[in-house]
């Protein structure tokens, strides 16, 4: 075993376990130590120094130092939970730390902000690109790099294509980033990375989405990079790689560092024998060769689903097999098929019986799946960790199929027990555990059900050692007591440790098996990685399907069929009863368009934000009994308007402030809203009175040529709000809130405040639609306005809006509003009864919500195919 | 909307893990705010008590036998609101659902000579099955609650108009006298209430069943990945809570003899505001039905004491508005407040070291 000596001034490491004195590859000569400290930060463009940062149970990182000087590529290399991505996310300002302090280009860190960070010069690549599905690779870009730098919204595009041409992806700058396959979303956020010319840029596992070609590209890019005098850190677990593109290397374990090296003075073995620090002996339990006669527990044949195909395994009772293959060539989708949570064709075989139908039926089979996700899909954040436990096996703590406590306690109890799970007591959250410590009950929850398969993903990710040694041993007890068990693992050290067979996927297929002697962390890296020089580019759709599938999933696509539909109604009802084109008809159907207009636009503002906002009808109620006070005869007009103008921003700030500051949910929110509002206009005016004063309202319901003004002004305000949505910082910053507010916030989108005034936004659109409700309405009486809650709803519905926020179209809402009002308008032309006037709009709404939503639904799924 | 209050949550877990280690009355007002059934019942025994004090005879045997009718509906609402919510939905379709049950025993009674019993039978059955309808297009077809309720209203609404044409009609004579008698003193609504809370409690609390709605509402992905038929136990919630919806809806209509079409119009927001004040949580999971019940007889009473100071309907309407409000808003600031403090704490920590 080489020792490596770590004694160098920019990094303090804490003796590693095999004991550390000073060796012949040290990187930070004591010349550089009698320079002084200060110097040797000032010439870094990132120093980080005794970083700590701990999560519940489990010290992250404890006293970390690393530093990056200008013109260098420096790796951070460590297993998975090694506390790489947390000191990236101190260092760019995504995570506070609990000590130390973080330099960039010499400058502190004052403050755990993102914004701050990337000001200093820190770019950061990360493993999940933080884009906005929603938005447009020129968009995304836009906002990630700053619109000066892109020069305007205007150029964004020509700009985006320009960058991203040296990397011959053949990405267009206009497409959906939803729609995008992951290498290229990873391509266009390293793009934008280095558009900003950082000073220290962090490359955070680049590779796991890119073939071997794009490999050699980025790399390109990385020499180009560090050849301008910026710093690169690279975080990969791939050691190969790291030696080729690195000059330095830190090896981080435990969260601590465990020494820095020059990258041509140490070889893959040391590096590995650093990330790994222990002997795998002393970690893994006894690997007991499997009784020739043991039965075949699942047999898997044929299996082909989203991600693999004809996949045929055998695992006999008390085997362990073990999974490996780069992130992302369907290892994760095999598994999960086989705990019934995804469509597949083919036969799985438990025990003899096959399998059919979906997580139920494998439940009911005996096949026991535990997730990698562990807060996602693991355990149940704010349950008890002993309702976790029996979660599974509900029937064996029942009494008179009553579930009870008593059992609970007991068969929890005796669980926390048996695998040391720490936790105060057994009614705490299972959220305030450590990492490991839920996964142990995640185990308990699993061992209770005596599995025959027991199917389990990255079983050891964000653990610490001390509960690892315990997991392993578990999962070897659940093999003896005669389990089929499937371990699919990113960690190729555990694999070694744990499995009997190991296959190793790509593409989709199995491509290598390993069994007994083979089985070696090396030989497992080697057969992954070679494997995936021949990854492929995504299949693509027939071009003329995918088109039209495209536009269908569009923003725009509503509005052109809403207006299709339109033209039928009309025509169909025109025909029937000849009436409906009359003068009289087509002015009213207009007059009453624009309110509707209005308020579907101010619930769209909202709702594109992931917002929703009930309290619009009231409010133009409340708004029109304020009027009937002022705008009478003998009162003041101005002043009237004034006091609804105010009525309408208080009722807006007061929404916003809920929501945004109070975090309340804004359905809530906003029906407290609505009832109040409605109690106060009623208390106002408990009955219609206060006549409008007719000039004003004729002049309001006046004509310019043969269309009412109002309407008019309306569509043009509609018009004018599409441009901002597509043209504005404001429209990019709203889609962005709506599509996904975290990667909003890191992209440094202020997100409270577009969320804040996209309310007060929505109650200020719907002042005019108040003062023309008023016109028509010619009375205070707050009661008509209601209905406009709903009809809102159904125009941002019918428009195709994501009601989950960050697309839709403002055109779309015009179409819409001419669709939900004619449909109002059209049931006595049609002789038919005033129950009409609720079924349809209440059928279309919710028609057209399910419409919308299968096609999003095959959209989403057909992106990921 | 939910997975932005996950997030937070999931930004959350260090002050949680923090009060493992200090157990101080912190951690007990959060309880009381947060989730627990503690709060609303102590909140009801105060209003009981203060009540007398503040308006004279606002509590006697009058003005309670008055009140509990109409807290027993809005508490059997209330627990059809209570499942809605725990599956991470909100029902805005209460208004259409009480208003179809009373017309349904009304109208089909009077004008289409229906036999009460069939009558009374039906319109509990037909909100149960409009409940499934909307559970299917929540769980299923993956429309967002809110959308669906908010449709399916104005489609209820549109039926009543239809069932009714147009004028309201009285309740069969039996079904009156049942709703407006009392057993043993006590109103008859008020023990069909208390009965399906208590029944409706133990299925929640205590089977497998009641649990694993519990579950899904908590974490549809976790359920999904236990084995749980996540659809089917969405959907099924859904016709429960039309049943509730329609025992309400019948009992009002018997106990006002001749409701009005839009009778349900004034129970949206009780409904919300007793589940909220019930402690379940707005993001799913975490429910109680019985809370939620007590939370209704809370609010009724608040009812039947501001209007015996001299309140009328809109400003009762404002009343419950700030209620809620006030309630929400507490709850969401009481860890951001907590937070704030434990903060402080540990700036200090390391000045002091």
């Amino acid at each position: 075993m080489t020792n490596f000596g770590s004694n160098g001034p920019e990094t303090q490491v804490r003796p590693p376990q095999q004991g550390a004195s000073p060796g012949p590859t040290q990187s930070n000569h004591a010349a550089s130590q009698t320079a002084g400290q200060a110097a040797g930060r000032a010439a870094s463009v990132l120093s980080m120094q005794g970083i700590g940062k701990s999560f519940p149970g489990v010290r992250a990182l404890d006293e970390v130092s690393f530093d990056v000087r200008p013109g260098e590529v420096h790796a951070l290399v460590g297993e998975n939970g090694a506390g790489k991505s947390t000191l990236m996310a101190v260092a760019s300002g995504a995570l506070a730390a609990d000590d130390g302090t973080v330099l960039i280009g010499g400058d502190q860190l004052t403050h755990a902000q993102p914004e701050q960070a990337r000001s200093l010069g820190l770019g950061i690549v990360r493993q999940h690109p933080a884009l906005l599905p929603d938005l447009t690779v020129a968009e995304n870009m836009a906002l990630g790099v700053g619109y000066k730098r892109v020069g305007g919204l205007r150029r964004a595009v020509a700009w985006a294509r320009e960058t991203l041409a040296p990397w011959e992806m053949n990405i267009d700058p206009r497409a959906r980033v939803a729609d995008l396959s992951m290498e290229k979303r990873f391509i266009i956020e390293i793009a934008k990375a280095l558009a900003l010319n950082p000073k220290v840029l962090i490359l955070d596992e680049p590779t796991e989405h890119l073939n071997a070609e794009e490999v050699q590209r980025l790399f390109t890019k990385v020499r180009e990079t560090v050849a301008t005098g910026a710093g690169v850190v690279y975080i990969s677990h791939r050691i190969p790689e790291v030696k080729q593109i690195a000059d330095r290397i830190t090896v981080l374990r435990d969260g601590q560092t465990r020494g820095t090296f020059d990258a041509d003075a140490v070889t893959e073995e040391q590096i590995v024998e650093r990330v790994v620090g222990r002997k795998l002996e002393t970690v893994f339990p006894t690997k007991e060769p499997v009784p020739a006669d043991a039965a075949e527990r699942l047999v898997v044949n044929g299996l082909s689903g989203p991600g693999f195909e004809n996949i045929s395994l055998t695992v006999r009772s008390g085997e362990i097999l073990g999974l490996a293959g780069v992130q992302g060539n369907g290892q994760a989708e095999l598994v999960r098929a086989l705990a019934g949570l995804a469509s597949t064709s083919g036969k799985i075989v438990v025990d003899g019986q096959q399998v059919r139908g979906g997580n139920a039926a494998a439940a009911n089979a005996g096949v026991v799946y535990v997730p990698a996700d562990r807060h996602g899909e693991g355990v149940f954040l704010p349950l008890g960790v002993s309702e976790n436990i029996v979660a599974r096996t509900l029937h064996k703590v029942s009494r008179l199929g009553l579930v009870s406590d008593v059992l609970i306690q007991a068969t929890a109890k005796d669980q926390i027990r048996n695998l040391a799970i720490k936790t105060p007591t057994p009614e705490t959250p299972i959220s305030s555990l450590s990492g490991g410590n839920q996964q142990k009950a995640v185990m308990a929850r699993t061992l209770l059900a005596a599995p025959k398969v027991l199917v389990v993903e990255e079983p050891t990710q964000g653990v610490d050692a001390g509960a690892r040694v315990d997991l392993y041993k578990i999962l070897r007890t659940a093999a003896d007591d005669g389990a089929a068990v499937i371990v699919l693992s990113s960690d190729n050290v555990e694999l070694e440790g744990l499995c009997h067979r190991v296959l190793i996927m790509s593409r989709g297929s199995v491509v290598e098996e390993l069994t007994g002697e083979e089985i070696t962390e090396a030989a497992i890296a080697h057969a992954a990685l070679t494997s995936t020089s021949v990854r492929g580019q995504e299949k693509t759709r027939p071009e003329k399907r995918r088109r039209l599938r495209a536009w269908l999933a569009g923003d725009q696509s509503p509005a052109a069929v809403i207006t299709v539909i339109v033209v039928l109604l009309g025509l169909g009802t025109g025909l029937h009863n000849g009436d409906y084109f009359g003068q009289l008809n087509l002015n009213n159907l207009l007059l009453m368009l624009a309110p509707l207009l209005l308020v579907g636009a101010a619930q769209q503002v909202v709702v594109m934000g992931a917002g929703f906002d009930l309290s619009v009808g009231p409010l133009m109620g409340f708004l029109v009994v304020i009027a009937s006070y002022w705008i009478v005869d003998g009162g003041n007009l101005v002043l009237g308007l004034v006091l609804m103008a105010l009525g309408a921003v208080a009722v807006g700030v007061i929404n916003g402030v809920m929501v945004t500051w109070f975090r309340i949910n804004p359905v809530v929110a906003t029906l407290a809203v609505y009832m109040a509002l409605q109690g106060i206009y009623l208390s106002l005016r408990d009955t219609p009175g206060g006549t409008i004063f007719p000039s004003v309202a004729a002049d309001i319901q006046a004509h310019f040529g043969a269309l009412p003004l109002v309407t008019i002004i309306a569509v043009l305000l509609v018009l004018l709000l599409e441009l901002a949505l597509r043209r504005t910082r404001w429209g990019v910053e709203l889609r962005a809130l709506g599509s996904e507010p975290d990667a909003a916030e890191r992209l440094g989108v202020k997100v409270r405040l577009i969320q804040f005034t996209s309310y007060v936004i929505c109650s200020a659109l719907v002042l005019p639609a108040s003062i023309i409700l008023m016109a028509q309405i010619g009375i205070g009486d707050g009661r008509p306005g209601l209905a406009y809650t709903l009809n809102s709803v159904t125009v941002v519905v019918l428009a195709g809006a994501s009601i989950f926020g960050g697309r839709g179209s403002f055109i779309g809402i015009i179409a819409a509003a001419v669709l939900a009002q004619q449909l109002v308008n059209v049931s006595p032309f049609l002789n038919l009864s005033p129950a009409w006037g609720y079924w349809l709009p209440g059928l279309i709404t919710i028609g057209a919500a399910a419409l919308y939503a299968q096609l999003r639904r095959t959209r989403r799924t057909g992106a990921h195919a | 909307m939910s997975t932005r209050t996950t997030n937070a949550s999931r930004r959350n877990p260090s002050h949680q893990g923090n009060a493992i280690n200090n157990f101080d009355a912190g951690a007990t007002w959060r309880r009381l705010l947060s989730g627990s059934w503690v709060g609303i019942v102590i909140a009801t025994i105060i209003l009981f008590a203060l009540s007398p004090a503040i308006a004279h005879g606002s509590v006697g045997s009058a003005p309670l036998l008055s009140m509990l009718p109409f807290a027993a509906v809005l508490a059997m609402a209330a627990v059809g609101q209570t499942l809605v919510v725990q599956q991470r939905g909100l029902d805005l379709s209460v208004p259409g659902m009480i208003a179809l049950a009373a017309a349904i025993c009304t109208c089909m009674v009077q004008s289409h000579g229906w036999p009460a019993w069939l009558a009374v039978i039906v319109a509990v059955v037909a909100p149960g099955l409009v409940g499934l309808v909307n559970g299917v297009l929540v769980a299923v077809a993956r429309v967002m609650p809110l959308v669906v309720t908010l449709g399916m209203n104005a489609v209820l609404l549109g039926t009543v108009l239809e069932i009714s044409g147009g004028s309201p009609a009285t309740a069969p004579g039996g079904l009156s006298r049942f709703s407006v008698d009392r057993t043993l003193g006590i109103p008859n609504t008020f023990i069909i209430a208390v009965v399906m809370l208590a029944v409706g409690g133990i299925i929640a609390k205590r089977s497998a069943v009641g649990r694993r709605l519990t579950y899904i509402g908590v974490s549809v992905p976790t359920a999904s990945a236990l084995g749980i038929r996540v659809t089917r136990y969405q959907v099924v919630a859904y016709g429960f809570a039309g049943l509730a919806y329609g025992a309400a809806g019948v009992l009002l209509a018997g106990y006002t003899r001749t409701p009005g079409l839009f009778i349900g119009d004034s129970y949206v927001l009780p409904t919300v505001a007793a589940v909220v004040l019930g402690g379940t949580a707005m993001t799913g999971g975490i429910a109680s039905i019985v809370a939620s019940g007590v939370a209704a007889l809370f609010l009724t009473q608040l009812g039947q004491l501001l209007r015996s100071l001299g309140w009328n309907d809109a400003q009762q309407l404002i009343a419950q508005a700030a209620v809620l409000a006030a309630v929400v808003l507490l709850r969401q600031a009481a860890p951001a407040l907590r937070g704030l403090a434990q903060r402080r704490r540990q700036r200090a920590l390391p000045a002091v070291g």
